[in-house]
């Protein structure tokens, strides 16, 4: 009997003590969007690893120890929700979708993956953003928005940017990134209508771009365009109509100081003129731009179809220059079966540039220099044109009168692109999809050239002479024809079982391009434009030539994706590549990469805190390669009509032949090793996001074309195109996103972007230092590429000053006492004698002056709404960057003209200047005085738009309407006293401001119309 | 069930397979041939064309860039740098390079010195490129011995303007494998004294007087016998004036018995009227030995870039006449001065520019009048650079061009002719005291109409060579040779001429960064 109480008692305590300590909570878990009861909902007991799930029907049954009080409620694609218990028993929850987490679909290599699961490094820029831009492709567009990628432009209408992912990496003269427009792959978008694209992934790293192996070294932007829309017919017209002008114009000298400047740089004074010529008035305009583009689409379930119409108008800002050009586009998609899809996306471009050219070439009459070079230096007291006559600059100064260059000659460029992609998609298993993607692009371009027939007497010139003539008018025409199509088959397996999602990728892709080219030109054509035919020039000075060129690739390429519980990733990717531009024995090359990824904010342990709303690691390490070298590169070629005339005239000349290119047979793939890890991070409910990455990226076997010592053999170019270096970047790239929406009128979005890169050479392949950069006069080579240097730094003698007095020279002497620059004169540079053996050698002297290549870009791009309006600003800007001002630097002669700039503040005895030397004929030597800053500053872009309320619009039947104003380019704070600090150019010999176009500023009204 | 899963899996079976077909690509797929690249082994007749590409290379005339064998770059420093010849046109016109060159304040940035240092290498590169595969040619014996002779020639001859120009210059007498093999062999980079340079010119200039035919078997422009015998003469005799030449009398000798060869082969005589030598109607004339010849190609004139337009007659002041070129290297009052009165050669030499004031203007050869020199650039032009386009009373052209209306019209350039051979036996023949230098002088004086002499000497000789050959690329390497470059340069009014420095070329400093300081600059540049 007592043995019983005492049990009781005891069982009582416990149970008393088991009421007081622990507790059940139940209840039932259902979403907030649809009421439905979830399962599999993971409750927690915060602080503890105690858990449960929601059966079927969404309920849950959990214990709480004493002391414990909070539970916390995920899953995935839910927002997590944090419950204080209490008292209560029973706790029904309601969980709200998470907008974060709806997965945003990326486009990567053949095929598409949930931006959460991508281990590499890509980003992406909408559609919209890139329409928003007057600009002619939409590689433009993207500059300043992308972090890691800078896109260096030249202002000339038709012609296509440089871009540059993550440092010069790439050493191949205009290389650029691999485009691949609905799979398939192209080097050139010019013709594609930006209206056309839906959106821009780029693809920088190597893991995320070791898919497309042998092209992924300078990154890959993969463009995806427009389709069609299941539902009624849907018709939009956007247009844009603007003015483009040359911005940040160099001011030149006017007469009275130019005068001034050649009486005290060559002793005499030039001819007395009334003339006052601005050159660059002259031969620059304000320019209208304009766009149209109507777009149809519509769709069933079945299929879909779209239609683009685009057209664009370009006037150039250089007088007598127009582009034009048409696009159509065509993408449509039918589902034939459940199983099977087939799609076809073409598009057709039809362009002509008039007069678009940035240089007309010396020809056997002398006729010299390109328009804006003789613009620079035609002096202005020469007149340009009156009354019907030019001024003649030839017969004064032995340049070219820029306006006479522009109208001397005729040019029309027209090109006709079909360019598309055919692909049949067959799902024979739910698991399996089988994919065949045929692609072609067809270009050809037929250019004419007609040279006017002039002489340098009274009729042409206000003064007869110089050497500004044509004795025969010539005409010359050359057409081009190219073909190159890329096939892909690829088979993707996809599985999903418990908490492991693989897909796997297997696949070979083959392109074959060709192309072939012949030109002809005589001479004595009338200068009737009906007339400009080849069969009516004089057949007894007939000239025509001929080529051709063709490559080949092959591939075969594997890619395993592997998520674990969605929150481990894997990724890795095998390819290998074959491409005949390499000799055989270096044909193949295999691109492996491999990325990891953690998504950190989806672990238990991060649910309870509210601070990320999304926490992303991943790390990355790939390969890829590059084989953008000539097809002629590695095989001796001999070079005919070598003519010599053993009989003098009196007998037609014997042909003859040259071996006159030195080769590399050994020649081999360049590859880019690149290591990359990055967080990515969300807080504040996704209002701030963001990316912070590391990278660190090898080019081994950089090609390059290097200066040969000319002793080693008959070359003509001096240049020899081998595997030369090794070069290493590394750097962080930072993107901060900041999105609010403050109330219903009042939403804004700043984002920025800051890309840091540090560049350097780490070996030369046994090889000197490569030297390049050479741009005339005694300039010599202004470029070095060295062991633990940047690619390509200028490398020139070091001024500290300049000579006030001669008895500044007299003092300037080495440790014996000797003078260091005996000949030189008060006004003359003082140069540093960096070895210290007393003299000025312009080879043991030079120091290394910094490089093109800029410490830091970044963009900052703000947007807003405010009711109906938009408003959207972006910047974007370069900081450490040095550039070479090639223009001032190739002056030869005292009659050159010179900036007003240097009018006013060269060294005079009165302005004793130690930056500015006295006037003189140039021929200076390379040196730091030509090495400037290009760190700059721009407004990209500018933006107002206005959309109207749909109430007013139904009475018109328009479904839509926005008119906007925007502008390009619109203002630029630079250091840099010459044209542009953006130069694009051949990695060893970057940087340098030659014959460049100047930069344009568009300012453009526009609306985009639904109806 | 089962059924289907069979069907569908024979189904992706099928797939894989036909997509395995389609794409195996076969290694064939990725041997594409270089399209429109011709290969060594697709001519059969490669050597023989190599060689005729290797003429070619004579003809380079591209002063600022790549390459100038015979044209702006040649005249400057043959021509304008001597006392015989200023710079000419405007006051700033290529005041950098010419004027530098012109005035003795040339840097090693001069960019004709380069182009002159890469002409010659590239000549000297297909020249070695040529013989390796005429070694290899399957072409007879004696054809082979013939065109490997006038190779040889070309690259002696090329080495001969090098040593003159430059001093001591690499030796390169082979084709490098690759850029490893050139850059690990000292030839390349290391300059050879010029004694060595000059040893092999000989062996090259030997041979090609072994094996080349004589004149007239060939076509003219090819190098014969008499060519290789004149030049190797010549070559002799500068050897023979080096100071540092232990042995001179035996290189003496030479001179004597290669031109008295020449002389006795019976085939050069001197051209009756010393003004056609030059002239389009005395190309490969009976005095010519060799002459780097020009015609036409491809429906176009082949000519040397530059050479003639940039020597024409240049418009200035009031203007009002179409000239003939850019107006470069002048003859200076010493060259006139320089002519005995009554020499014919001067007229014929020279073009004067009417300064008088009486507006007669100059009446060329041909017809062409030159306006008086208050529309004229500069007073004096050289008259062996005209060219003309003017017609005989039936309308035929005087002289033929494919495209007479450019400036720029061809020229044979006379590197060897016979009065230079007479000289130089001459000036042996005085040295060692035999032969009967006499009587050559006087065959030249007695054509440009002048009392014979008796009893030359050295000095008359050099007096002789400098108004025979004047303007003929001669006179700036002979006043080196002689050994009184200073003093005639600075009674000429050319005082920067410093001795000891001037007499070479500076070495291109590009060349000398690009081979790693290997190449050593000349003294005091």
């Amino acid at each position: 009997m007592r043995k019983i109480l005492l049990l009781s008692f005891l069982l009582l305590s416990l149970g008393i003590e088991a009421l007081a300590q622990s507790r059940t909570v139940n209840g039932q878990v259902t979403g907030a969007d649809d009421g439905q009861p979830i399962p599999g909902v993971n409750i927690i007991v915060q602080g503890t690893n105690k858990g449960t799930t929601t059966d079927m029907n969404g309920k849950y049954s959990i214990e709480l120890a004493a002391g414990e009080n909070v539970l916390v409620y995920t899953f995935v694609g839910y927002k997590a929700q944090t419950i204080e218990v209490g008292q209560r028993e029973v706790i029904d929850v309601v969980l709200l979708i998470d907008a974060t987490e709806l997965e945003e679909v990326v486009v990567v290599g053949y095929g598409i993956q949930k931006k959460s699961d991508i281990t590499g490094s890509t980003a992406n820029v909408k559609g919209e953003e890139l329409t928003k831009q007057p600009v002619l492709t939409a590689t433009q567009a993207i500059q300043g928005k992308v972090a890691g990628v800078q896109i260096i432009s030249s202002g000339q209408p038709g012609s296509s940017p440089q871009i540059r992912v993550r440092g010069v990496s790439t050493a191949l003269a205009g290389t650029t990134s691999l485009y691949v427009v609905d799979g398939v792959l192209t080097d050139d978008i010019s013709n594609i209508n930006t209206a056309d694209i839906v959106d821009m992934n780029i693809l920088k790293d190597a893991s995320s771009a070791a898919i497309y192996g042998s092209r992924g070294a300078n990154g890959v932007i993969i463009i995806t365009t427009k389709k069609g829309v299941e539902g009624a017919i849907k018709v939009t017209y956007n247009n844009n109509i603007g003015i483009r002008q040359a911005a940040n114009l160099v001011e030149m000298a006017n007469s009275a100081e130019y005068n001034n400047y050649v009486q005290a740089a060559t002793g005499s004074a030039p001819p007395a003129s009334s003339y006052d010529t601005d050159w660059y008035n002259t031969i620059l305009r304000n320019a209208w731009q304009q766009t149209h583009n109507i777009s149809l689409s519509s769709g069933t379930d079945k299929a879909t179809y779209l239609f683009n119409v685009g057209y664009l108008q370009d006037q150039g800002i250089v007088i007598d220059n127009e582009f034009k050009r048409l696009t159509l586009r065509f993408n449509n998609e039918y589902k034939i079966t459940d199983k099977i899809k087939f799609g076809l996306q073409s598009s057709y471009g039809n362009s002509i540039n008039e007069n678009g050219f940035g240089n007309i070439n010396i020809d056997a009459y002398g006729n010299i220099g390109s328009v804006y070079n003789d613009a620079y230096r035609a002096a202005p007291i020469i007149a340009d044109i009156e009354n019907g006559l030019y001024g003649n600059t030839s017969a004064y100064q032995n340049v070219g009168n820029p306006l006479l260059d522009v109208k001397n000659n005729s040019v029309k460029v027209k090109e006709n692109r079909l360019q598309g992609s055919t692909y049949l998609e067959v799902k024979p298993l739910t698991w399996l999809t089988f994919r065949s993607t045929i692609g072609g692009d067809w270009r050809n371009s037929l250019n004419r050239l007609y040279e006017y027939q002039f002489f340098n007497d009274e009729n042409t010139f206000l003064v007869a002479g110089g050497n500004q003539y044509r004795a025969q008018s010539k005409l010359s025409v050359s057409q081009s024809q190219s073909f190159r199509w890329v096939w892909d088959n690829m088979i993707t397996l996809y599985k999903k079982f418990d908490k492991h999602d693989i897909t796997l990728l297997v696949g070979t892709t083959a392109e074959e391009y060709n192309l072939h080219w012949f030109s002809a030109s005589r001479l004595d054509v009338p200068a009737d434009p009906s007339l400009w035919y080849i069969g009516v020039g004089d057949a007894n000075t007939s000239q025509n030539a001929g080529g051709g060129d063709a490559w080949a690739r092959n591939s075969y390429l594997a890619r395993l994706n592997y998520a674990y519980n969605e929150k481990y990733l894997l990724t890795a990717t095998v390819r290998r590549d074959g491409s005949s531009r390499l000799p055989s024995q270096n044909r193949w090359q295999v691109y492996p990469s491999v990325g990891l990824g953690w998504i950190m904010s989806r672990e238990n342990f991060m649910q309870g805190q509210n601070i990320f709303d999304l926490l992303k690691i991943r790390a990355s390490y790939g390969k890829v390669g590059n084989d953008q070298i000539p097809t002629n590169a590695f095989t001796q070629t001999v070079a005919q009509n070598k003519p010599y005339p053993y009989s003098g005239y009196t007998t037609p000349s014997t042909n003859g032949d040259q071996i006159n290119q030195l080769i590399d047979p050994n020649i081999t793939w360049e590859t880019t090793e690149e290591f990359d890890v990055a967080i990515e991070f969300a807080f504040l409910q996704s209002k701030l996001t963001g990316e912070l990455n590391y990278y660190k990226k090898n080019v081994n076997n950089a090609l390059i074309f290097k200066p040969l010592l000319v002793t080693w053999g008959f070359d003509l170019d001096h240049l020899i195109l081998t595997n030369a270096a090794s070069i290493q970047n590394n750097g962080i790239e930072a993107v901060l996103n900041w999105t609010d929406k403050v109330n219903d009128n009042f939403s804004y979005t700043i984002s920025g972007n800051v890309t840091l890169n540090k560049n350097k050479v780490v070996d030369l392949n046994g090889g000197l230092p490569i030297y390049s950069g050479g741009i005339g006069a005694a300039q010599g080579f202004t470029t070095i590429t060295d062991i633990g240097q940047p690619i390509g730094s200028f490398y020139v003698l070091d001024v500290i000053g300049v000579f006030n007095s001669a008895a500044d020279v007299a003092a300037y002497q080495d440790a014996d006492g000797n003078m260091i620059q005996p000949s030189a004169n008060p006004g003359d540079f003082k140069y540093r004698d960096k070895d210290g053996d007393g003299v000025i050698d312009i080879n043991k002297d030079k120091v290394y002056a910094g490089s093109y290549q800029p410490v830091a870009y970044f963009g900052l791009n703000l947007g807003a709404n405010f009711k109906n309006w938009d408003f959207s600003l972006s910047l974007y800007g370069n900081v450490g960057n040095e550039v070479y001002n090639g223009k001032k630097a190739v002056r030869v002669s005292g009659t050159d003209n010179i900036e007003k700039e240097i009018a006013y503040n060269r060294w005079t005895p009165s302005n004793k200047s130690q930056s500015e030397p006295a006037a003189n004929s140039g021929n200076m030597y390379a040196s730091t005085y030509f090495v400037e800053s290009g760190s700059f500053l721009r407004i990209n872009n500018l933006t107002i738009g206005y959309t109207f309320p749909s109430s007013l619009l139904q009475k018109i039947k328009i479904s839509s309407l926005r008119v906007f104003a925007t502008s390009q380019n619109l203002f630029t704070l630079k250091k840099y006293s010459g044209f542009t600090p953006e130069l694009p150019g051949d990695p060893v010999s970057s940087g340098i401001e030659l014959s460049s176009y100047p930069t344009t500023r568009t300012i453009a009204m526009g609306l985009n119309v639904g109806f | 069930m089962k059924m289907k899963r069979i069907v569908s899996i024979k189904f992706v079976l099928l797939i894989t397979l036909l997509t395995g077909l389609i794409v195996s690509c076969t290694d064939d797929f990725l041997d594409v041939p270089v399209q429109g690249g011709v290969s060594t082994s697709t001519d059969p007749n490669l050597a023989q064309d190599l060689v005729t590409g290797l003429y070619n290379t004579l003809l380079q005339g591209d002063s600022w860039g790549n390459g100038d064998v015979h044209g702006f770059a040649f005249i400057s420093v043959t021509s304008i740098m001597s006392d015989d010849a200023s710079k000419g046109s405007t006051a700033t016109d290529q005041a950098i390079p010419v004027g530098d060159i012109d005035n003795f304040t040339l840097t090693s940035t001069n960019k004709f010195c380069e182009s002159l240092w890469s002409g010659h290498y590239n000549g000297i590169g297909a020249a070695n490129r040529t013989l390796a595969e005429l070694k290899k040619a399957a072409i007879s014996e004696s054809q082979k011995k013939q065109l490997m002779g006038e190779v040889r020639f070309i690259r002696g001859y090329l080495y001969f303007n090098m040593v003159r120009m430059y001093g001591g210059v690499p030796l390169v007498l082979r084709v490098p494998v690759n850029e490893a093999d050139a850059s690990s062999d000292p030839a390349f980079s290391v300059r050879a004294p010029a004694l060595q340079v000059y040893d092999s010119i000989v062996v090259d200039l030997q041979y090609a007087v072994d094996n080349l035919s004589l004149k007239g078997v060939y076509a003219p422009g090819r190098a014969t016998k008499g060519a290789a015998q004149s030049m190797l003469a010549k070559v002799y005799m500068y050897r023979a004036s080096n100071p540092a030449n232990p042995n001179p009398n035996a290189d003496w000798q030479k001179v004597y018995d290669l031109t008295d060869a020449v002389i006795t082969s019976g085939n050069y005589s001197l051209a009756t009227d010393y003004a056609t030598i030059w002239r389009q109607v005395g190309d490969n004339n009976n005095e010519s030995i060799f002459e780097i010849q020009t015609g036409e190609f491809d429906n176009s004139n082949l000519k040397i870039d530059n050479y003639t337009v940039c020597q024409g007659p240049r418009v200035g002041g009031l203007g009002g006449w179409n000239d003939l070129g850019w107006g470069f290297n002048n003859p200076t009052p010493s060259l006139l001065s320089a002519y005995e009165p009554g020499d014919l050669r001067k007229a014929s030499t020279i073009i004067s520019i009417d300064n008088s004031g009486a507006h007669v203007g100059t009446v060329l050869w041909d017809g062409f009048r030159i306006p008086s020199s208050d529309s004229v650039q500069n007073l004096f032009y050289n008259y062996k650079a005209y060219t003309s386009t003017a017609l005989d009373p039936s309308g035929k052209p005087l002289e033929e061009f494919k495209n007479p209306g450019d400036k720029d019209r061809p020229k044979n350039i006379r590197i060897l002719r016979y009065a230079d051979v007479l000289l130089m036996n001459a000036e042996a023949a005085v040295h060692l005291g035999t032969g009967d230098p006499d009587g050559k002088v006087n065959l030249i004086r007695d054509r440009a109409d002048l009392a014979p002499k008796g009893g030359v000497t050295i000095a008359d000789i050099w007096q002789e060579r400098h108004v025979e050959l004047a303007m003929e690329h001669d006179r700036f390497w002979d006043l080196v040779r002689q050994g009184n470059a200073e003093a005639v340069m600075h009674a000429a009014g050319k005082t920067n001429f410093v001795a000891g420095k001037h007499e070479l070329l500076p070495i291109p400093n590009s060349q000398i960064l690009l081979s790693g300081n290997q190449l050593t600059q000349n003294p005091n540049y």
